[in-house]
């Protein structure tokens, strides 16, 4: 079973939230969205939750009862304690008694907040937090999950920990959409889309992502166009697109060029756009 | 600008019966990006509110630009708290009025990328333009020290590396900066590292220090879901990494019977450890050379 | 003090921007002036009349201007003169036929009740006085089954809209939007608590009044009961309501305020309608409160059946029906925007596929 949207149009007044986006979200793989602020991540897992109605394009999603949803904000209800925000949760899917006590332990288990079970939601630390809301995403086996930047701002343990998580979902056949702002969990998701206002920039497994990108990155301590370059660690890159005649095609001989890794693709397709496309 | 601009000294401190920061001793000096890396619950908050004079020290002494963290030494301070201490229903420029004055500063230039939203309600403006707009604010009396809380939590790549080439003309600058992040990468970007488990200072220097005798193992097969589960069964630190699975601080001898007992064909590979790795074998509290714990 | 004007400054600029403190500042007070001067009138300026028994035409004309007769009943006797004041339909009654002429004073209109009794007594020995339902004339015993709706107004509004708010300040209101529960369910199962905790707080202020003072009950429990519910549904609704038009739980509490001050100024309870500047009176006409007081006020005082009731139960049912509905939708709104309603939550098809354009 694929999930998707296809063609899909979301306009927010005079905004295009979304413009011709059409991502697949098979059962049993991750897909990663990744994009700034304004690129639309939210919206496109909005869009696939049925939560933000299309203005164009359609949407393919399960019903409700078969669909898990982690928001970017807590996620769960801080006034409750880790186990009644399951039971609360696992009660409105119809989950009840000797079988929600088994999934409740199963799952604070997989997500090692069993020690917490009596704590309340809102003194639990945002990772575990996170591991939480997680939990009620998944206590109804959804056959699609979507996850908004479940891992941004928590520590990397728990990131550790969310992403175990996500894995054993995908891996017992849950389709998998998450938005995230950190590349190396791009990366290890079977498939990432990159949105940059509200289009898709690239999308495909990492490997043909890196494929695909053309041009030449170079790392040098000045920039030699500065609309061009970005700051890694203590030097810059820079990013020559070639084959398109009002950019100069190719680094100045003497520069050292460097294998791009995700960040400067992504980087350097956004520069892309913006540089040569009227915002 | 001269002499240590951030330090502690021995440095505890208790709430109650609780132990959140533990005989802790580090420094800034100008011109360096410091990055203060650890787990929830490590220490790093409660570090940097002594640090800025927010709370007392139990024991231990404190110092900002070579004295206690007064009111008068604050004011050569910039600090952006995780968050942003902005005013969501004032413009842009109103918050950056306000703030310059509430420092005796005059009130910053617009950079171009902030000119348009210059009217703009602060809570309506994207992540990264906020955080953009919080840095302005801290940066507007020419601080000798920034103290910056998790600055590119949630943004993207290219605002990411924007903030940081401001970060970095900082120090450049001769300010001494110093940076909490949950996102490892981010760790390159510094010159120093400080590592706070359970309160202590485990670790301090490069990412080779921090990272110390941690090891790692990858795993590379086909077959990485049938992989991760059996190790995952056998307890073993596993996490993802790009198409390989890697296990810290294991056995390769070890992981080999597990993946066989499982039918399961990999090659095995040690590999340099990361720093998440050496934060997880923290976590389990089991790593080599062992910190106590409490 | 650079420093402090920055202060200041930023003070009023955040001021400025917050519209629903800035209304409580300035609107409230002209609000309440003008309020205040039109309603406040304890002296009713005149009194609805009935003349019961032999020779009450003439009776009538003989009646001072204060004394407005609405109801002449040459055969009626003195059960029927009772029936009219139970029924509220006239302040005071005058039963002819006998020496001195008997009147009957409605005790549940209190400040009525105190203007007829004062005029009554210049009359001397030509009229017997006799004040019913609330012979003492005591306030408590008018204030009770007023407080009684001004608890339910309290907790229907102020407490279920900042119960309702709390889910979008902790944003996990897109998480019920997501979910496979209906509106309508999420909304009656929030509500479901203030209700039976207000039904409790009501049983218990009015055991507490009639122990305390002594408030009678004279007439149906069931029927008040029936009364409260209908209310109880219009002030919860009411309390919906004002969450979908909040973000935060304080902008809920100011907005709630809103409602619920003039409902304590213009219901009748402190300020008798009667009494107030016409141009006042109508908006006492619009509150809930003032359809729930006539229904306490006419059953625990006197004892009134619900047929002489039907304006306020009616009026009540038409306000529950057309709040809770409005407030439904809205909140719909909040909860389901991207969704068609029904058919998808009813038959759980392996995928749904929603195109629009």
């Amino acid at each position: 079973m694929t999930y998707s949207v296809r063609s899909a149009t979301v306009r927010f007044g005079a905004t295009v939230a979304l413009d011709d986006v059409t991502v697949e979200v098979p059962a049993g793989s991750v897909v990663a969205v990744v994009g700034g602020d304004g690129a639309g991540k939210s919206t496109l897992l909005r869009a696939l939750a049925g939560e933000v109605p299309l203005d164009g394009g359609t949407v393919e999603t399960p019903p409700k009862q078969r669909l898990g949803y982690l928001p970017a904000s807590s996620g769960s209800w801080a006034a409750l304690t880790v186990t009644q925000n399951i039971d609360f949760v696992a009660g409105i899917y119809g989950l009840a008694g000797d079988e929600l006590a088994a999934r409740r332990a199963e799952l604070l288990d997989r997500a090692s907040l069993t020690h917490a079970a009596g704590r309340l939601a809102s003194q639990l630390s945002g990772g575990m937090r996170r591991k939480l809301g997680f939990v009620m995403a998944i206590v109804h086996r959804p056959a699609l999950l979507i996850l908004d930047e479940p891992t941004t701002g928590i520590d990397p343990v728990s990131r550790i920990d969310l992403w175990r998580l996500v894995s054993e979902a995908a891996a017992s056949g849950t389709a998998v959409l998450m938005s995230t702002t950190y590349l190396d969990e791009a990366e290890r998701a079977a498939h990432l889309v990159v949105l940059d206002r509200g289009r898709i920039l690239v999308q495909g497994s990492y490997d043909q992502v890196r494929a695909g990108f053309a041009g030449v990155v170079t790392q040098a301590g000045q920039p030699v166009r500065a609309e061009w370059a970005w700051r890694r660690g203590r030097v810059l890159h820079e990013y020559w697109p070639g084959g398109d005649p009002s950019t100069p095609s190719s680094p100045p001989t003497g520069a050292t060029a460097v294998a791009p890794d995700l960040e400067d693709i992504v980087i350097a397709l956004s520069l892309a756009r913006r540089n040569t496309v009227p915002a | 600008m001269t002499g240590v601009l951030l330090s502690a000294s021995h440095v505890t401190r208790r709430f109650g019966a609780f132990t959140a920061v533990d005989d802790v001793s580090m420094r800034v000096q100008p011109g360096e990006v410091a990055g203060l890396l650890g787990a929830n619950g490590a220490g790093k908050t409660t570090l940097i509110r002594m640090l800025l004079g927010l709370i007392a020290v139990t024991s231990g002494r404190v110092g900002l630009l070579g004295g206690p963290p007064d009111r008068e030494r604050r004011r050569r301070l910039g600090y952006v708290p995780q968050g942003l201490g902005l005013y969501g229903d004032l413009t842009v420029r109103e918050n950056l009025s306000f703030s310059a004055r509430a420092y005796g500063a005059a009130e910053p230039a617009l950079p171009p990328a902030l000119t348009p939203h210059a009217g703009v309600l602060v809570r309506e403006l994207p992540l990264g333009t906020q955080r953009q707009v919080a840095f302005l604010a801290a940066l507007a009396h020419a601080p000798e020290v920034l103290v910056l809380d998790e600055p590119t939590s949630g943004v993207d790549a290219l605002a990411r590396a924007a903030l940081w080439d401001t970060i970095r003309a900082q120090a450049e600058r001769g300010a001494g900066v110093l940076v909490t992040t949950h996102y490892m990468q981010e760790a390159q970007q510094c010159d120093r590292l400080l590592l706070m488990s359970d309160g202590r200072l485990v670790a301090e220097g490069s990412e080779a220090d921090i990272i110390g005798s941690t090891t790692a193992v990858a795993v590379r097969t086909a077959d990485w879901a049938q992989a991760f589960a059996a190790l995952n069964a056998a307890g073993a630190p596993v996490m993802l990494a790009g198409r390989a699975i890697r296990v810290a601080n294991a056995d390769p001898a070890g992981l080999a019977e597990v993946l066989k007992a499982a039918g399961i064909e990999a090659s095995l590979e040690p590999v340099p450890a990361t720093i998440e790795e050496r934060m997880l074998m923290l976590a389990r509290g089991t790593a080599r050379g062992t910190e106590p714990r409490r | 003090m650079l420093d402090m004007r920055a202060m200041i400054v930023k003070e009023f600029r955040e001021l400025v921007r917050d519209r629903r403190t800035l209304g409580m500042l300035i609107v409230m007070p002209l609000l309440l002036l003008v309020i205040f001067g039109y309603a406040a009138n304890f002296y009713v300026s005149s009194l609805k009349t009935a003349v019961v028994g032999p020779q009450a035409a003439q009776t009538a004309k003989t009646l001072p201007p204060f004394f407005d007769v609405t109801v002449t009943e040459p055969a009626g006797t003195q059960a029927d003169a009772e029936t009219l004041l139970r029924d509220n339909k006239v302040d005071v009654a005058f039963v002819t036929g006998q020496t001195p002429v008997l009147a009957l004073v409605n005790g549940s209109n209190l400040f009525a009740a105190q203007s007829a009794t004062a005029a009554l007594n210049k009359a001397g020995n030509q009229v017997k006085t006799q004040v019913l339902f609330n012979p003492d004339l005591k306030t408590s015993w008018v204030m009770v089954p007023a407080i009684i709706g001004l608890i339910l107004t309290f907790i229907g509004t102020i407490i279920t809209s900042i119960g309702m708010v709390r889910e979008r300040e902790a944003g996990t209101l897109e998480q019920l939007a997501v979910m496979p529960i209906r509106p309508s369910r999420v909304i009656l199962g929030k509500i479901a608590p203030y209700f039976l905790v207000a039904s409790i707080d009501m049983i218990i202020v009015t055991v507490l009044g009639i122990l305390l003072f002594s408030v009678p009950f004279n007439g149906n429990p069931f029927a008040f009961a029936l009364g409260a519910a209908i209310f109880l549904f219009v002030v919860l609704g009411l309390g919906v309501f004002i969450s979908t038009i909040s973000q935060t739980a304080g902008q809920a509490i100011q907005t709630a305020f809103f409602f619920l001050l003039p409902q304590i100024l213009l219901s009748g309870m402190i300020f008798p309608l009667e009494a107030m500047a016409a141009g006042v009176r109508w908006i006492g006409y619009l509150l809930p409160l003032t359809y729930f007081t006539m229904i306490s006020q006419g059953i625990m005082l006197r004892g009134a059946p619900i047929a002489s009731l039907w304006l306020p139960f009616v009026v009540l049912t038409v306000m529950a029906v057309v709040v809770f509905t409005g407030a439904t939708l809205r909140f719909r709104r909040d909860l389901a925007p991207g969704r068609p309603a029904s058919p998808a939550d009813s038959q759980p098809a392996e995928t749904e596929t929603v195109s629009t354009a």
